[in-house]
């Protein structure tokens, strides 16, 4: 591998003049050697380290009904989160290979119409939406309609990120006010309730999460699904309700 | 006319300097390496905009797998010059298996045969998901064999069983524990106050779900932990924007 020239190359030389030595080593094995390394640190690392979202559940124990009516009627929202799935139990994906996740939702109280029994709840206010997003800068589906309910706290967040972005104030006092105004109980903050049916993708109730943090809304609870909520659907969907 | 002679040239090319530059890199990612942990399952997280850090150190992981089973990670002090070395990682396992194995023969009247070579050889395993009665089997297993057990979802013998446990206390009443919580509590109460504080402020406790699984599965999860008043916890996502 390594191998001494001589330089010059055959040609006239002085005798007794010293040869000039220079010395080539071939690096190619220690580079074939370096790469595979590479592509072993490469593949076994994990360059993004994986987030985490904070939870906390209230306690188990039974809470009284009136309690857990407390929030006023008007600021109450029900999500309620479903997910299509074939016979085999993955998720259907639609034709943008977005997962077909459905989200139930109506505001305030369920209305039930006068004479219900059991059964299917037909003609409730129950309403479909899906998760979106941003569409061209514009909020669309389910986070359009939580950005409406919550769009007092939105604004006035807005301005302090506007004075934060100037440099009028600094990133802590930005956040500080920023939970100030979230927690403000003078303006009309939605209270949104979140459940979940069995089938449910663990994604959806993330995503629904994550639309909170969003949306900037600091009152929001996990509940578990009731008989009613379930009816609710059913009545939707036997009803053609497909808007 | 002399013929028009083709010179031989030499076709080595000087690798050094490619060499240099793979050795940096080399180094660069050697350095800036954190190992992937082996799991029994891969599992794809769902993504949010959260951008909390998940800790590396003092946190209870729970897998949960897409079929339900549920899997156990404890990841004690990062540095074990902490508090004089005394409780590293290995010294919470090795704790949080021999109180779990010592609460599970209390409330089950059942024996685990655990044996000071099983908690030791247990100490070194990053996750973990078999019923405690099959853990001293398990435990014997060489680590080629255990890792093919474990993976194995079809096996009813694989994962922590949520299966209800009976028992009366001491005041007489009944009360419905399962090895879950059997765990849960054991790692909370392993004595290592730094682990201690980040399960209590929620920190310390990670629910690691794929993106597909039905919410019912995780719902058992989350229900258990409620159950033992563990309400505050965090839920492992990757990154996304606020524009996807």
């Amino acid at each position: 591998m390594a191998q001494i020239e001589q330089s010059g190359g055959g040609g006239k030389k002085k005798k007794g003049a010293q040869k000039k030595m220079s010395i080539h080593v071939d690096f190619t094995p220690m580079v074939d050697m370096n790469m595979l390394l590479i592509t072993f640190f490469m593949l076994c690392t994990t360059m993004i380290k994986s987030q985490t979202l904070n939870i906390s559940l209230p306690s188990n124990e039974k809470v009284e009904q009136a309690e857990q009516n407390k929030a006023k009627e008007s600021e109450a929202i029900t999500l309620i989160l479903a997910t299509e799935r074939d016979k085999d139990g993955n998720v259907k994906t639609d034709g943008d290979g977005r997962p077909m996740n459905t989200i139930y939702f109506y505001e305030g109280k369920p209305l039930i119409p006068e004479g219900y029994k059991d059964g299917p709840v037909m003609n409730s206010n129950l309403r479909v939406e899906h998760f979106v997003g941003n569409e061209g800068g514009m909020t669309k589906g389910i986070r359009k309609i939580l950005h409406d309910k919550n769009e007092q706290v939105l604004e006035k967040i807005e301005t302090q990120k506007t004075r934060w972005r100037n440099k009028e104030i600094s990133e802590e006092e930005y956040q500080k006010l920023a939970k100030e105004i979230r927690n403000d109980s003078t303006v009309s903050r939605p209270v949104v309730i979140i459940k979940a049916t069995p089938e449910a993708s663990w994604e959806s109730v993330i995503t629904a999460l994550d639309e909170m943090q969003i949306n900037q809304i600091s009152r929001y609870q996990i509940d578990n699904i009731n008989h009613l909520d379930s009816m609710m659907i059913l009545g939707y969907l036997e009803s053609g309700g497909k808007k | 006319m002399g013929k028009a002679r083709i010179k031989r040239k030499s076709t080595l090319i000087d690798m050094t300097a490619m060499s240099d530059v793979t050795v940096l890199l080399l180094t660069f990612f050697m350095l800036t390496s954190t190992f992937l942990q082996k799991e029994p399952v891969t599992v794809i997280t769902p993504s949010s905009v959260s951008e909390i850090k998940v800790p590396t150190a003092n946190v209870a992981t729970i897998l949960v797998s897409p079929e339900g089973k549920i899997f156990l990670g404890i990841a004690g002090e990062a540095d074990p010059n902490v508090a004089d070395g005394a409780w590293a990682t290995e010294e919470v396992r090795a704790k949080a298996l021999e109180i779990a194995a010592r609460d599970y023969e209390a409330k089950t009247g059942k024996k685990t045969g655990i044996t000071q070579g099983d908690i030791a050889t247990f100490a070194k395993l990053n996750m973990f998901g078999v019923p405690l009665s099959e853990m001293h089997n398990f435990l014997q297993l060489p680590q080629a064999k255990q890792d093919e057990y474990i993976s194995d979802m079809a096996n009813a013998g694989v994962g922590i069983p949520m299966k209800e446990i009976v028992y009366t206390d001491a005041d007489g009443s009944k009360i419905i524990t399962n090895e879950f919580q059997i765990w849960m509590r054991a790692i909370y109460n392993s004595g290592n106050e730094n682990l201690l504080q980040a399960m209590k402020s929620g920190e310390g406790i990670a629910v690691k779900a794929d993106h597909g699984t039905p919410y019912a599965i995780v719902h058992d999860v989350l229900d258990n932990l409620q159950t033992m008043k563990m309400n505050r916890f965090s839920v492992m996502t990757a990154l996304k924007t606020e524009n996807d």
